[in-house]
């Protein structure tokens, strides 16, 4: 029994080093000769323009082309996993803002500017603040995400108001509270998961003057500019429920909710649509001072440190930001972070929402850039789910955040 | 001579003994490869601040018992532990009671069985993302069915998920729906093999339904009710996917699951170290819900 059990030691042993050690050829080739190149996208209207831009590309450098379409948390793990192997599986991946920090931290994305890559100038400088580290390049904007204010035009016109007479977070109160007397919905939010709990919220935080973090990268959510924005948000969010994203959108839609902080790559509003959106004017309170509000959610892409193929990678990527071909996603829903596409004249004839997320996209903010802030958002967003469900008030909960954040940051 | 038939035999044992070793050593091999490698290398790894990206550029260290008081001293896991427990003990009395009641009415049909075994079973059937994403959007406060109906007949409806005081029992709810179909059948299964002839020694001893069912059919298939409790216990300890796709942990974590937690403490941020602490608590708190039947079962 003894030399079985040592055999079978021996073969388990044998067996695991041959999977660690397995050569797992990420050179793509297919059967027929070509390369082949493998993308990691978001899913949705994102990976879908770049999808419809690919055949042209294969064509002209002979290369087959596979796309893997994930969720946002699907998407990290699929590349933090990827990146602790020798060679990659991937060779193109969208990279929200926020993991910036943590991939080129740890390596995980290679420098653009080694490749030849470099950003020009028709890209919306405040889009490109996360893509240097010091002087190199390691991502580009692909796809303009930024928060903005959706509402049902309808309900907005019942309280008095239309979207350029909107300025400050007291008139959006306002309409709220007109829209929850006369027995609808006011302000939707998403109460799913931490991480949508505090973005929803960073825009109202921003116009209050707050923010997350001091320069120092230290924790500020137990401030006097916090509590104020938690108490407004409170008296807001009471006026509505939490939804998840497609009943937020079609509550706005279908005029049940008034209004929520939404995203353009979500709706694509016209003349006859009932609900529009607008960029938050970041102030709180009529005439007072506004900050910038905006939240950026850009999904930015790269190329991964461990790619086989990463001068063919930089190509695909060089093509993708090229600013005709950008343009030439308009149409399907495509938000290029680009000058010559968001103010083009003829697109703004046919989609003139362009224009506020122009505005929004000059004006935005990106999430904190540093390596903790997936368990940041995890700890703020589990002490603001406390205190919207008044488990916490705003004091306890704000003060237990703190010192759980200082401690994270502490390391 | 009697030395020859000894040495016979003794060789005859030994090459039968040879010949089981050789039988179960790929169960062993299998065993070890994918049970027991995993298992010993998540108690390493839960000795140490492992991070899968951080690991890159700087190794893992020792931090002994860390992860272990951080995790058991988290207000948040443990009412984690709390949630997991109540959800176990809701579902699993619910799932036994109505799987129970579902093969007793089943197996006294005289016509229809198969048709109805096969209707009550699709519940099972379903992936857990299917049926997830179904009652999602049943219970949608958008335009959800239930709440259409609530409304129709002028009783007040909710926002199912969203809200602390009803999100909690859509997820035992949704447990329920799903899973009673595989206790009935497995009880059902158990039921056709309880011999009639006690049925009708009880029946011609003058014997009600309820005694018949407290002393001929609850005892004859008693095993198979211990053996869908500890399944169900088990299955129910570990609930995800629910929670995860349905509420994510909230509201205000009153739905958050041991696994739930785990996901967005220590898997989402990829601080494997941490999660292999809470895999380990986790394991030996089902290692112990299921001592009884292991303990029985090696006896």
């Amino acid at each position: 029994m003894k030399k079985l059990l040592a055999m079978a030691l021996a073969l388990t042993m044998v067996l695991s080093m041959a999977a660690c050690g397995g050569n797992n050829s990420g050179e793509g080739g297919s059967a027929d000769g070509t390369t082949e190149l493998n993308l990691i996208l978001r899913a949705g209207t994102y990976a879908d323009v770049i999808k419809e831009c690919l055949p042209t590309f294969e064509q002209e450098h002979n290369v087959t082309v596979n796309v893997q379409e994930l969720s946002e948390s699907d998407l990290y793990s699929g590349i933090a996993l990827d990146a602790i192997n020798a060679e990659g599986s991937y060779d193109l991946c969208m990279v929200d803002g926020s993991w910036m920090a943590e991939f080129t931290e740890n390596g995980v994305l290679a420098n653009l500017s080694d490749l030849g890559y470099t950003l020009d100038d028709d890209i919306i400088p405040a889009t490109t603040s996360i893509c240097y580290v010091g002087d190199d390049v390691y991502l580009a904007p692909y796809y303009g995400n930024v928060t903005v204010l959706m509402f049902n035009k309808a309900n907005v016109e019942a309280a008095g108001y239309d979207a350029s007479t909107i300025t400050s977070l007291e008139d959006i109160l306002t309409i709220c509270q007109q829209a929850q007397a006369d027995g609808k919905l006011g302000f939707i939010y998403r109460g799913d998961g931490q991480n949508n709990l505090v973005v929803d919220f960073l825009p109202i935080l921003l116009s209050y003057g707050g923010w997350v973090l001091d320069e120092n990268n230290q924790p500020t959510v137990n401030t006097d500019a916090f509590k104020d924005a938690m108490n407004y948000y409170l008296d807001l969010i009471a006026t509505g429920e939490a939804q998840v994203k497609d009943d937020l959108i079609a509550s706005v839609d279908t005029g049940a909710g008034t209004m929520g902080i939404g995203w353009p790559g979500w709706y694509t509003p016209t003349a006859d649509t009932p609900a529009d959106y607008i960029a938050l004017t970041g102030a709180s309170t009529a005439g007072g001072e506004t900050h910038n509000a905006n939240v950026y959610g850009i999904w930015t892409i790269g190329i991964p440190a461990n790619s086989q193929n990463k001068e063919l990678a930089a190509e695909l990527l060089t093509y993708l930001m090229d600013p005709e071909v950008q343009k030439s996603t308009v149409p399907s829903g495509g938000v290029p972070c680009r000058y010559s596409s968001l103010q083009d004249p003829e697109i703004l004839e046919t989609y003139p929402q362009y224009e506020v997320v122009c505005q929004a996209l000059e004006s935005g903010v990106y999430r904190p850039v540093i390596s903790e802030w997936t368990q940041f958002y995890t700890i703020l967003g589990t002490e603001m789910d406390n205190i919207i469900n008044g488990i916490k008030t705003v004091d306890e909960g704000l003060a237990d955040a703190q010192a759980q954040l200082e401690e994270l940051m502490a390391g | 001579m009697k030395r020859n038939i000894l040495l016979n035999q003794n060789s005859a044992d030994a090459q039968t003994r040879r010949f089981g070793l050789s039988m179960i050593t790929p169960t062993i091999v299998v065993l070890l490869v994918m049970t027991a490698y995993p298992l010993i290398f998540t108690l390493v790894y839960s000795f140490t601040d492992y991070n899968l990206l951080r690991n890159l550029r700087q190794p893992a260290s020792f931090i002994a018992l860390k992860n272990y008081t951080d995790l058991l001293t988290n207000a948040y896991f443990q009412q984690s532990i709390w949630n997991t427990v109540k959800f176990t003990i809701l579902a699993v009395i619910f799932e036994m009671l109505i799987g129970f009641a579902l093969a007793l009415f089943v197996n006294s049909l005289r016509r229809g069985q198969k048709i109805m075994r096969t209707l009550l079973l699709l519940p099972y059937l379903l992936p857990t993302v299917t049926v997830a994403l179904i009652w999602r959007m049943m219970l949608s406060p958008n335009y959800g069915i239930v709440n259409q109906v609530l409304e129709a007949i002028g009783l007040p409806v909710y926002n199912w998920f969203s809200d602390i005081h009803t999100a909690f029992g859509m997820l035992v709810l949704i447990d329920v729906w799903q899973s009673a179909p595989f206790v009935f059948l497995l009880l059902y299964a158990a039921l056709q093999s309880v011999p009639q002839s006690q049925y009708e020694a009880a029946r011609i001893d003058g014997a009600g339904r309820m005694k018949i069912l407290f002393y001929v059919t609850i005892p004859n298939i008693k095993n198979s009710l211990a053996l869908c409790a500890l399944l169900r216990t088990i299955d129910s300890f570990r609930l995800f996917d629910k929670v995860n796709l349905l509420t994510g942990g909230g509201p205000a974590n009153s739905t958050s699951t041991i696994t739930q937690y785990l996901y967005n403490y220590g898997i989402s941020s990829l601080d494997f170290g941490f999660g292999s602490a809470g895999a380990i608590v986790m394991t030996i708190l089902v290692l112990i819900l299921s001592s009884v039947y292991i303990k029985r079962a090696i006896q």
